[in-house]
Order: C-alpha cells, then sequence, then structure tokens
C-alpha cells in the first residue's frame, strides 16, 4: 500500500476476524489481531498466514506480497494493545452487549477519530454504537464470508454516524480493495434482508410439495442462474446458523416470513446441519467446508 | 421413437420464437402459427438474429443455422397444423385469447395431439376445462430467453393425463433442457419463489433501504447471482411481473404477492424497464453509492 498505511486492529480472531485481517494486511495496512485467548489469537493468525501462502501457492499474490502482508500480521490478548489503531473492526460473537461493551473500553484505549467498525449481520448499528461515548465514529461494516475472498461490504450507518466517518470508512473498503454499498440501519441490511425470506420460502416450498431439494435446486440454479440453488446454499451455511439469524430478524422485524419454518428445527433437532455435519438437505463424504 | 416429431408453436413472439429455435434444434419440423404475415416475418428475423449472433460468437454454425431456420415454416391458417403431435402454446397472456385459439386448435388436430401452454401466470387447470379433451392439455412453461435456459417447468393441471406429462418430460430432456414437474399452483416453481423476493425488493427500495444500484451490486457480489433483482425486473418487464404477481396474489390471497404501490405507478407512468427505456434501473439517473 502506497498512499496511507494504517493501523488496523481487528476484535475477534473467528471465522470472520482472520478474515477481515487477511483483507486488511494484504491491502498494506498494519494490522492486529485481538481476541481473548492466546489458543484463539494463535488460531486465527495461523488461518490467515495459511491463508496467504495458499494465494501465494495459487499464483493469487507473489511471494513478496504474501510474506508482506503476513509481516503485517501481529496478535494480542491487551486491548490496550491497539492504541495506536486508525480503525478498529470488531468481529467478535453475534452479541449486543459484548459489542456495545467493547465499544466503550475501546473509548479509553484509542484516538478518539479512531473509527469504530462493527461486523454485525443482524444487530443494530446504532444500538452497538450506543456503547461508545462517541457513536459519531461507529459505522456498519459487514464483510461477506469469506471475507478474505469477497468483494462486497455493505456499509450502514447508525443514527449518529457522522457523514465523515463513513467516508472514511468507504476510503479504508477501498484501500483494501472491496467493494461498497450503502444501506440503511435496518435487520439484515441488504444481503440477509432479502435472503432470509428467499431461503424461508423455498424451504416452505418443499414442506408443501411443490418441489423436491433436487427439483427445487435444478429449477433455481436453471432457470434463474443463480450460483447453488437455496439447499445446496443452506447445506453452507449451516441450518443452525440460517435458524439464528432468521430468529434475530424475525425478532426485530416481527413478520413471520422471516420464522424459520419447522424444517429447520427438525434438521437441527436431527442434527442434520449441513456440510459441517455431513448431513443437511444432501448428505456429504467430507465434512471439510468451502472456499480457499 | 422421438416423442412429438411434429411440433406447432403459436405465436412468434418473445417466447414462440425461442421455443420453436429450440424445438427445430432438437432435429423437429415445427409449424409457427401467428395472425398476421408480418408478424411471421417479424418471428423469422428474430430468430434469424439469434441464430447469426451465435455463429459470430462460435455457438453454432452456419450449417446448423441453416438447418434450424429450414425445419420452420410459418403459417396464419390453423388448418395447417391438422398433423402435428404437439401444440405449445405462446401466445399473448390473456385467457380469453388463449382460449378461444387452443379451442380452434383442438377442432383441427387430432383426439391425441398433446396442447401445452406456456403460461406463466394463468392456471393450467381453467385452460384445459375450456378445451375439449382437457386430459391432453399441460404446461409447458420455458423460460426466457428459451435457447439459453437450462430448465422448463412440466406443468400438470388437474386434468393432465399422467402419460402426457411423462411424454413432455421426454421431450423436454430431448430438447436437451432438465424438465421440472409442477404443479399447477400459482407461479408454478419458480416464479412462486421469484415474485415474492421481487416484491419485497421493492417494498424496501421505495423505502429507501438503498439505492436501485447498490441493491443490485450487493445481490450480484454478496450471492453471485448473474443480474440483481432491479435489473432482472427492468428485463423482464414491470408490467409482465406486476400481472403476474397480482395474479398469483388474486389466486392465493397471500400477501406476499400483492404487488407494492410503486409496481403499479411504474406502470401507470410508463416506466415498463428495458423495453420502454425506463425502469428501476434503465434510463435513471441515479447515482448509486456503490464502486
Ligand atoms: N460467519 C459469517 O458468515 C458472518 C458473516 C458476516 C458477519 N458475521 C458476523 O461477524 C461476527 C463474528 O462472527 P464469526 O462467524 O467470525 O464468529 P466466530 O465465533 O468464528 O468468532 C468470534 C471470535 O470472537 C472472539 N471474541 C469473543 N469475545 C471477544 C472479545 N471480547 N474480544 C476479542 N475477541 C472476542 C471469540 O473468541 C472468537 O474467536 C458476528 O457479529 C457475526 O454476526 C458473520
Ligand atoms: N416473456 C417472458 O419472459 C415469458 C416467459 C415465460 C412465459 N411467457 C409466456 O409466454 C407467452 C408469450 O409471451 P411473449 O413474451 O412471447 O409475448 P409476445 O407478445 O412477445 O408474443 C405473443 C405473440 O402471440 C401472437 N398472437 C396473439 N394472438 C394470437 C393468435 N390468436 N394466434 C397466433 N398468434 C397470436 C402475437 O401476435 C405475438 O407475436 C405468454 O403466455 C407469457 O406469459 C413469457
Amino acid at each position: 500500500m502506497t498512499a496511507n498505511t494504517l493501523t488496523v486492529a481487528v476484535l475477534g480472531a473467528g471465522t470472520m476476524g482472520s478474515g477481515i485481517a487477511v483483507t486488511a494486511a494484504r491491502g498494506g495496512h498494519r494490522t492486529i489481531v485481538r481476541d481473548v485467548d492466546d489458543e484463539s489469537v494463535r488460531r486465527g493468525l495461523d488461518n490467515a498466514t495459511s491463508f496467504l501462502r495458499k494465494s501465494a501457492s495459487l499464483g493469487k499474490l507473489t511471494e513478496q506480497q504474501a510474506e508482506a502482508a503476513i509481516a503485517n500480521l501481529s496478535g494480542t490478548t491487551e486491548l490496550g494493545d491497539l492504541a495506536g489503531a486508525d480503525v478498529v473492526v470488531e468481529a467478535v460473537y453475534e452479541d449486543l452487549e459484548l459489542k456495545r461493551e467493547l465499544f466503550g473500553r475501546l473509548d479509553d484505549v484509542v484516538a478518539r477519530d479512531t473509527l469504530l467498525h462493527t461486523n454485525t449481520s443482524t444487530l443494530s448499528v446504532t444500538a452497538i454504537a450506543s456503547g461508545s461515548r462517541y457513536p459519531d465514529r461507529v459505522v456498519g461494516t459487514h464483510y461477506c464470508n469469506p471475507a478474505q475472498l469477497m468483494k462486497l461490504v455493505e456499509v450502514a450507518e447508525g443514527r449518529h454516524t457522522s457523514p465523515e466517518a463513513t467516508k472514511r470508512s468507504m476510503a479504508f473498503l477501498d484501500s483494501v480493495g472491496k467493494t461498497t454499498v450503502v444501506t440503511k440501519d435496518r435487520p439484515g441490511f441488504i444481503l440477509n434482508r432479502f435472503l432470509i425470506p428467499w431461503e424461508n420460502n423455498c424451504i416452505r416450498a418443499l414442506e408443501a410439495g411443490a418441489g423436491t431439494v433436487e427439483s427445487i435446486d435444478k429449477a433455481v440454479v436453471g432457470a434463474l442462474r443463480h450460483p447453488m440453488g437455496p439447499f445446496t446454499l443452506l447445506d453452507v451455511v449451516g441450518l443452525d446458523v440460517h435458524k439464528a439469524v432468521a430468529m434475530r430478524l424475525y425478532e426485530q422485524l416481527r413478520e413471520p416470513r422471516f420464522a424459520p419454518p419447522p424444517l429447520v428445527d427438525r434438521m437441527i433437532a436431527a442434527g442434520d446441519l449441513g456440510r459441517k455435519t455431513g448431513r443437511g438437505f444432501y448428505t456429504y463424504d467430507s465434512t471439510k467446508s468451502f472456499g480457499a | 421413437m422421438t416423442v412429438f416429431s411434429r411440433v406447432a408453436v403459436l405465436g412468434f413472439g418473445t417466447m414462440g420464437g425461442g421455443i420453436a429455435q429450440v424445438v427445430a434444434g432438437s432435429g423437429r419440423d415445427v409449424v409457427v402459427l401467428e395472425t398476421e404475415r408480418h408478424r411471421l416475418d417479424a418471428g423469422f428475423a428474430a430468430v434469424r438474429r439469434f441464430l447469426d449472433d451465435g455463429v459470430s460468437r462460435g455457438k453454432t454454425t452456419e450449417a446448423e443455422r441453416d438447418a434450424v431456420l429450414g425445419r420452420l415454416t410459418g403459417t396464419t391458417d390453423v388448418a395447417d397444423l391438422a398433423t402435428v403431435d404437439l401444440v405449445i402454446e405462446a401466445v399473448t397472456e390473456r385467457m380469453d385469447v388463449k382460449a378461444d385459439l387452443l379451442g380452434r386448435v383442438a377442432e383441427v388436430v387430432r383426439d391425441e395431439t398433446v396442447l401445452a401452454t406456456n403460461t406463466s401466470a394463468l392456471s393450467v387447470t381453467d385452460l384445459a376445462a375450456r378445451v375439449s379433451g382437457p386430459e391432453r392439455v399441460a404446461g409447458l412453461h420455458f423460460f426466457n430467453p428459451a435457447p439459453v435456459m437450462a430448465v422448463v417447468e412440466v406443468v400438470r393441471a388437474l386434468q393432465t393425463d399422467a402419460s402426457v406429462a411423462a411424454d413432455l418430460v421426454s421431450f423436454t430432456e430431448d430438447l436437451g433442457k432438465a424438465p421440472v414437474e409442477v404443479k399447477d399452483r400459482p407461479g408454478f416453481l419458480v416464479n412462486r419463489l421469484l415474485m415474492p423476493y421481487l416484491n419485497d425488493v421493492v417494498r424496501e427500495f421505495d423505502d429507501d433501504l438503498a439505492s436501485a444500484e447498490d441493491i443490485d451490486v450487493a445481490i450480484r457480489l454478496g450471492l453471485g447471482h448473474r443480474l440483481g433483482p432491479l435489473e432482472l425486473l427492468d428485463l423482464i418487464g414491470i408490467d409482465v411481473h406486476t400481472h403476474a404477481t397480482e395474479s398469483a396474489y388474486e389466486a392465493t390471497l397471500d400477501p406476499q404477492y400483492a404487488p407494492p404501490p410503486l409496481l403499479r405507478q411504474m406502470v401507470a407512468a410508463g416506466y415498463l424497464g428495458t423495453k420502454s427505456g425506463r425502469g428501476f434501473r434503465v434510463g435513471t439517473t441515479e447515482e448509486g453509492h456503490s464502486r
């Protein structure tokens, strides 16, 4: 990165945090990953490092680029180590109190003009921002999974987000190669807002005998040219994850379309969560998850 | 033995042209019925353009193009359909037009000739009830553009004979398409799923969730769809979607199908999408935020 090297702190070294860390480090920014214990930090950094090495072996990055990105990465368990961050990207558990509390503690650690980004999928950016004494600097930046590969980031302003913070956030996301869209702080933003009722409707059509798992997937792929049919996608996402997201939207929007249909509960009860358990709508030989 | 070796296509518009081309491409002779000579000419010209484009992009050869065109004949006289084994109706989406035409066709073809309709939004069962020999009536729902789209819905009306549905399934496979057997329910399968999604997007767009461009970009990049929902609506035609979802609403009283007010307003204003030069994305000066 030539123009502007920033210090980026990523909170949470899980699935999303490690992917976001890859994105920031690859974009040329000093990147500090923070999780609650050494093992989680190490696991997140290991995942990020091995992804970057694999990118080099696949020819997506040169060896030098990969090594430079890896050199940009560091980890910590101490919140205090994030003091010099220009941008903090929060990707901890989807828990409002946890996120609010973290933003409150960050107020005492980082500079006044440090941007606070939340990667929440379903919570309100405004509600999370209320944990900070300076909600004007809090911006929703919703990455897609896997964050290191997917270009899209949905940018959502809370009620008190300043236009300046949004502008700087978009410039940061641009610097790491993301395409941004701007959406209101409403449950599900754009993607989950439309994806969840779509998936629920496909499940309801299945329950209603409008088609089979195979025929519905085939029809959607063949007639709408989606890359995956709804049931193939649900198996990738995981039925438990689908239910969790759907329930959170349902609780906020109070519209039955967002509520997961009964088949979801039955599949979860049977342990058929999708690819990760070897069985969902389809059965799988291997439980290896997708992505690079 | 080939299933349905002689086929008639009724209507040489967008869908009739695509369907006739696909069927002729499978080696079958096709006779296309239109109301007037100049419409036949327009239909032939459209098929030729499609195939010429295929030739220039290396998807097909000149010999194949000429063979396909050579298997197509046009007529404006229903009597010329007497010897066909299968009729695929793709005329204007109106029950009275379809029922009247199929009634006249039923009088000239053999009793066992299968009558298939490409309707998107009308009930195949209702249509079958208006035709003599309703057990030979079924839906054969192609998607636009028919030569490109891999799936065809084979719709069983309440009256449809099981062997008719089975023959249509084999026929579809023989065309190189994947058949999906569905019941005669509003929207069949694909549109049943698609319409609530599109309506949902229109409502949220009208409620300023995001710009039209940003909604499309999010869906394309986030879900890997070829087209975002609003550019898709422009292509389908705002009037066509509004009519289809209105019909589904009338048939089910399910609010998911109720057309959002913005759709009716756009139709009233003549903003029909690509074909009218103005829609959600086409012809707008809106600046999206995406970059
Ligand atoms: N997984 C997805 O597909 C996806 C997509 C977009 C957004 N999101 C959102 O991203 C966030 C993270 O999701 P995930 O799938 O990566 O979860 P995850 O469970 O894989 O990772 C969460 C990590 O946060 C850590 N953590 C918990 N409390 C912490 C704290 N106080 N400080 C630092 N780290 C802490 C945990 O130890 C864990 O490593 C959630 O808000 C989720 O809704 C997830
Ligand atoms: N356009 C789509 O995306 C699409 C997709 C699937 C199904 N459909 C269905 O296919 C059918 C045709 O749609 P289209 O888009 O091709 O319409 P279109 O307007 O392009 O073509 C209809 C053609 O039918 C002709 N016609 C009308 N009455 C006739 C008659 N009595 N005899 C012979 N020809 C007659 C018209 O002259 C016109 O050329 C409709 O039922 C529609 O719902 C359309």
